[in-house]
């Protein structure tokens, strides 16, 4: 490269750019000090006290609706199973759509998701994860509304590459799959852990590879090849991998 | 008698790490010069420039964990969120561009005039701001192409071959092995 060149390029971008005023500096510390990170600690105590809460409400809940069925269930009328995740029950159960409505699991190939009425930046505020009967469960509830485009596909290993830094990781289990999930953000909203690991008979661990220009990636490690499916629920707006273990 | 045993000081980093907010400051301090410029040359408007390195240093900070204590990835990383801090900025903007031009035009006063604009200028006002990035990194802040590759999260080769093809924009004799 010549050398004229560089620094004629240089000289331009010196003149388009200047220098910055000698208060930058100052000004980025009392931004950094106004803006603390926000601790884990707090919100794991958060989390496992409302947990609790949760556990004694649905073991209230589990009585008295048992108490009531002895009378009153009918041959026949046996309530379906929920597909909600049970570690982590969704908000809204009811709105979950029984099993005959989600579609079939797909055991090898990529799929996508299109949003509807999808925001520019669909923010996301929590991640969980549950197993049931014949699926482990992946759910990104999003705070404004479904992302535009989700695509999965099935991942050789375990090793994932990290936006930004590059850098590789390796999540347990012997494959994986790789969830990326356009026009979203998962660090506005978002402070729960970004590196999950579950003692599920199939999906193992969940990381976050990528959180980068609208952006966020999802790897996770499964314990073999296993079919997939996914879809969207709303109310709140909620993405949903299940994948089989049986 | 002194103690033969010494206690190690944690790094810089160790201490960001663990909410310090003085050492991230610290660490991020000498980056912040380059992170404005790299700004500023996407942003065409200094004050944008300096509300988004802001903002990004926050943005980092925020997220510090994410790089898990790796202290030689941190300028790649963090001008990498200064890079994406710009786009979203300019996406922010679009509408406020077509509202209040005027506003924007006095914000630009900074800028030489027209008149004075040289060919390589105008060649680089042509220029997408995401067509510029690779160029900054490269000639500008002088970063090694494996961290140009890490700050815009592509391959090495991919990175040389951006850097070409913006440069060969602005010069068209360019060849592929000056870019080295």
């Amino acid at each position: 490269m010549s050398q004229n060149f560089r620094r004629d390029l240089n000289r331009e971008f010196d003149a388009i750019s200047g220098s910055p005023s000698p208060a930058l500096s100052a000004r980025v510390r009392a931004a950094l000090a106004e803006n603390r990170p926000a601790r884990t600690g707090p919100f794991w105590m958060a989390g496992l006290a409302a947990g609790l809460i949760a556990v004694i409400v649905v073991g209230v809940l589990v009585v008295a609706s048992f108490n009531r069925h002895q009378t009153s269930v009918l041959p026949g009328t046996a309530p379906t199973p929920s597909t909600t995740p049970s570690s982590n029950p969704s908000p809204s159960p009811a709105q979950t759509p029984p099993d005959s409505n989600l579609p079939a699991f797909v055991c090898a190939g990529p799929v996508s998701l299109v949003g509807t009425g999808s925001p520019t930046v669909a923010f996301v505020d929590a991640v969980r994860t549950g197993t049931h009967s014949g699926y482990d469960r992946m759910t990104i509830e999003f705070n404004n509304g479904e992302p535009g485009t989700v695509d999965m596909s099935p991942h050789d290993g375990t090793t994932f590459t990290q936006g930004a830094s590059g850098q590789q990781v390796t999540l347990q289990g012997s494959t994986g799959l790789l969830v990326i999930i356009h026009g979203s953000d998962e660090h506005t909203a978002y402070s729960g852990s970004t590196d999950i690991k579950t003692a599920y008979s199939v999906l193992l661990e969940l990381r976050q590879v990528e959180d980068f220009e609208g952006t966020v990636q999802w790897g996770l490690g499964l314990s073999k090849t296993a079919c997939y499916r996914a879809f969207y629920l709303t109310n709140p707006a909620r993405l949903v991998i299940d994948i089989q273990n049986s | 008698m002194m103690s033969a045993v010494m206690e190690q000081r944690p790094s810089a980093m160790q201490r960001a790490t663990e909410g310090d907010a003085d050492s991230f400051a610290m660490l991020i301090d000498p980056l912040l010069n380059p992170a404005y410029r790299l700004a500023a040359v996407m942003l065409s408007d200094r004050m944008a420039a300096e509300d988004a390195v802001q903002e990004a240093s926050v943005k980092a900070w925020r997220n510090l964990r994410q790089l898990r204590g790796d202290e030689g990835s941190l300028r790649a990383w963090f001008l990498s969120i200064v890079a994406n801090e710009c786009r979203m900025t300019r996406r922010r903007r679009w509408w406020s561009v077509v509202k209040s031009a005027e506003v924007e035009s006095e914000r630009r006063t900074d800028l030489p005039s027209r008149e004075a604009l040289t060919d390589l200028r105008r060649a680089l006002a042509r220029l997408s701001p995401d067509e510029r990035l690779p160029l900054v990194l490269y000639f500008y802040l002088d970063l090694p192409l494996d961290e140009v590759a890490r700050t815009l999260r592509v391959s090495q080769s991919a990175a040389k071959s951006r850097i070409y093809r913006a440069a060969r924009r602005l010069r068209s004799d360019l060849i592929l092995e000056e870019v080295s």
